[in-house]
């Protein structure tokens, strides 16, 4: 199936980005230009979502080039589901911006910076080509680089330098492995690579040398952007830094880019492929249980509400790398399902604690308090996003954590042990916040600190409300939503038809199932195309 | 040739991580540019010598580009073409690091202004204070 209207989830903030860049002194104007942007842009990813929920795939050759040759942008399940999510969470950030950003850090180029950054998400979701990734990290990175400095405080600054250069460290090393692999495999296409590799696999000959190396230099790379156990520490130190619009954003999808890569990749290549077995695997799952338990014991030491937060995005990012080491199809669905759960409820606790800050002019437990007697609406959103992130039974954490888990019982039940230990962690991270900040009696500075003008905080309440129902209905409606994540999940776990739609009548289709009593291996391989489908539109 | 470009990237990268170990911002700047530079010469290295050797022969000569030339001749066939996509991946990298060395560079100045110094460890102190304070 071939749909054009895919590169409009590119184009759309990308002409937002640039139509704002004049106005940039007129805050109302750029201010509806953004929310109109990123509300069609979530429209429309989820029009084209509903187009893809009978498992088709989306494929948008650019250029009309044939489909080794041209970029490909790919629209699947899995990444309509986390460019419908990363939209929700970006309207709802930027509404809530109106109200706890300061106008000053707003005239110096936020509304295009944030734009910018959706641009880069949505095209690290869409592109099919590893040489295209790096290319759409970059935009996006370069984005939050300058919204992290955006208004240079002592704070920001201090911290900022571990972000970008840990950040440009790896996408150097990316654009190694980049030239890497279009040196063992003469192509940069994921599918094409895909392909190649199962199609020697099922011919019984050796993948080219250093294929694992390959493997692992890419899992380093993206192991840096997506935060998971060694390469973490530059996380907690920056995200708490930035106003608190900022880090709910990047809290919501930076990291989930990382995670979103590594699920796309490497099952379709390295574990395809065979590389993951000795090694590759084992290390993921050391690592998971690693994330998921340092990470929360670190969140439950803090004493400031968003140092809590911030090192708690950690943990969550454990969960979804222990659904891509198990690799089922039914555990990536849940990996899908958690991290579209995890991008809304983990942005939506950052808001909330946007407006516990306006209320209290401070996130440091030890002198919030009382703010249950005087914001009751927005401890009840609290409440919900917290619960949900811990994951209490009808919320939308729980169904994710749900499948993760009995997905992986049976053959790594020592990473879901870590996994069922680290949920009371959570719970007490999430308890320590509840009952200092809202429970405790106001003690005096915030007694005496005056509360909001009416009418201030109310584009808070609307984005962070936003994301509350979302969330509710993760929840209370997850069987629509895990249908889409099913697909999702197998279409990861048996990629054929990613294959087929990406390299259309060029694809060499392995026939799997005689595979084990051929005497002669070669036998079982067919080299014919695929009928049918037909050859790619290429210009439409 | 490959070898030479190979050692060119290794001592490249050596230096670039040995800036990157340094205790001042500037320093750490300078060794991811070299960094860079290193990434984007290995792409190099990997895309394949540039000469082709005739076993026949015994000659060696340059590859060809592969484009049509004045006359609608294709001087280049394929074996003796050169591969025009490593460079075109360099290219963008290079425009690529170029925006990101003019953005750490300005990073760098502002962090001087706003904190006053560009060591690391008195960096981590301001920081460690600041989230005392907060």
């Amino acid at each position: 199936m071939t749909a054009n209207q895919i590169i409009l989830l590119c184009m759309i903030p990308l002409a937002a980005g640039l139509l704002t860049v004049p106005m940039v002194n007129s805050l109302h104007l750029s201010r509806l230009v953004g929310v109109v942007a990123l509300g069609l842009n979530a429209l429309l990813g989820l029009t084209l979502l509903l187009q893809v929920s009978d498992g088709s795939v989306m494929v948008t050759n650019l250029g009309g080039w044939p489909s080794p040759f041209a970029i490909n942008m790919i629209f699947d399940s899995f990444s309509g589901l986390l460019i419908v999510a990363s939209s929700l969470v970006a309207l709802a950030t930027y509404i809530h911006s109106f109200s706890t950003l300061q106008p000053r850090i707003e005239r110096r180029y936020y509304h295009p910076l944030f734009m910018l950054l959706m641009f880069g998400v949505n095209m690290c979701f869409l592109t099919g080509d590893l040489f295209n990734l790096f290319v759409a990290f970059e935009i996006a990175l370069m984005a939050s680089y300058a919204l992290l400095c955006i208004g240079g405080s002592r704070k920001q600054m201090s911290q900022a330098y571990k972000y970008v250069v840990l950040n440009l460290l790896a996408s150097t090393v990316f654009v190694m492995a980049a030239g890497m692999t279009y040196g063992m495999f003469g192509t940069l296409n994921i599918a094409h690579i895909a392909d190649i590799v199962r199609t020697l696999q099922a011919a019984g000959e050796p993948l080219p040398t250093g294929f694992t190396a390959l493997g692992a230099v890419l899992l380093m790379v993206f192991a840096v952007k997506g935060a998971f156990f060694p390469m973490w520490f530059w996380l907690p130190d920056t995200y708490y830094t930035c106003p608190i619009s900022v880090a709910a954003l990047f809290s919501g999808l930076l990291t989930k880019v990382g995670v979103y890569c590594v699920a796309r990749i490497f099952p379709l290549i390295f574990f395809a492929g065979g590389a993951g077995d000795d090694w590759l695997v084992p290390l993921l799952a050391v690592s998971a249980c690693a994330t998921m338990f340092l990470a929360v014991l670190g969140a439950v030491s803090q004493s400031q509400v968003r140092r809590i937060l911030s090192i708690h995005v950690i943990s969550q990012v454990g969960y979804m790398i222990f659904a891509i080491v198990v690799m089922t199809g039914y555990a990536l669905a849940g990996a899908v399902l958690f991290i579209v759960h995890n991008m809304i409820v983990k942005s939506c606790l950052f808001l909330c604690c946007g407006i516990m800050e306006k209320h209290a002019g401070t996130d440091n437990l030890n002198r919030l308090g009382g703010l249950l007697k005087r914001d009751v609406y927005l401890a009840v959103l609290f409440f919900i996003a917290a619960m949900s992130l811990v994951g209490l039974p009808p919320l939308s954490g729980f169904f994710g954590k749900l499948i993760i888990v009995h997905a992986g019982w049976e053959e790594w039940w020592w990473v879901a042990v870590f996994a069922l230990i680290t949920s009371p962690l959570t719970l007490l991270s999430m308890l320590k916040i509840w009952s200092y900040g809202f429970w405790n009696p106001a003690q005096d500075p915030i007694a005496n600190h005056p509360a909001p003008k009416r009418g201030e905080l109310r584009a808070g309440y609307i984005g962070t409300t936003m994301l509350v129902v979302v969330a509710l209905f993760l929840g209370f409606g997850a069987e629509p939503v895990y249908q889409v994540a099913r697909n999702a999940g197998d279409q990861l776990e048996n990629p054929s038809a990613y294959i087929n739609a990406v390299m259309g009548d060029r694809a060499i289709t392995v026939i799997e199932a005689p595979l084990e009593d051929a005497s002669d291996k070669r036998e079982a391989l067919t080299l014919k195309p695929e009928t049918e489908n037909q050859k790619p539109e290429t210009s439409q | 040739m490959t070898f030479v470009v190979a050692v060119c990237v290794a001592i490249i990268f050596g230096t670039g991580v040995y800036m990157l170990l340094g205790r001042e911002l500037k320093g750490i700047a300078m060794g991811v540019f070299l960094l860079a530079h290193a990434a984007n010469l290995s792409i190099i290295a990997m895309s394949g010598s540039p000469i082709v050797y005739d076993d026949q022969t015994g000659e060696s000569q340059i590859k060809a580009p592969p484009v049509v030339t004045a006359d609608e001749t294709l001087t280049a066939t394929l074996a003796n073409t050169a591969d025009p996509l490593p460079q075109a991946l360099i290219l963008t990298a290079i425009v690529i690091g170029f925006g990101v060395m003019g953005f750490l560079l300005s990073m760098i100045f502002i962090t001087s202004r706003a904190t006053k110094t560009l060591d690391i460890e008195t960096l981590a102190e301001q920081g460690r204070a600041d989230a005392e304070e907060h």
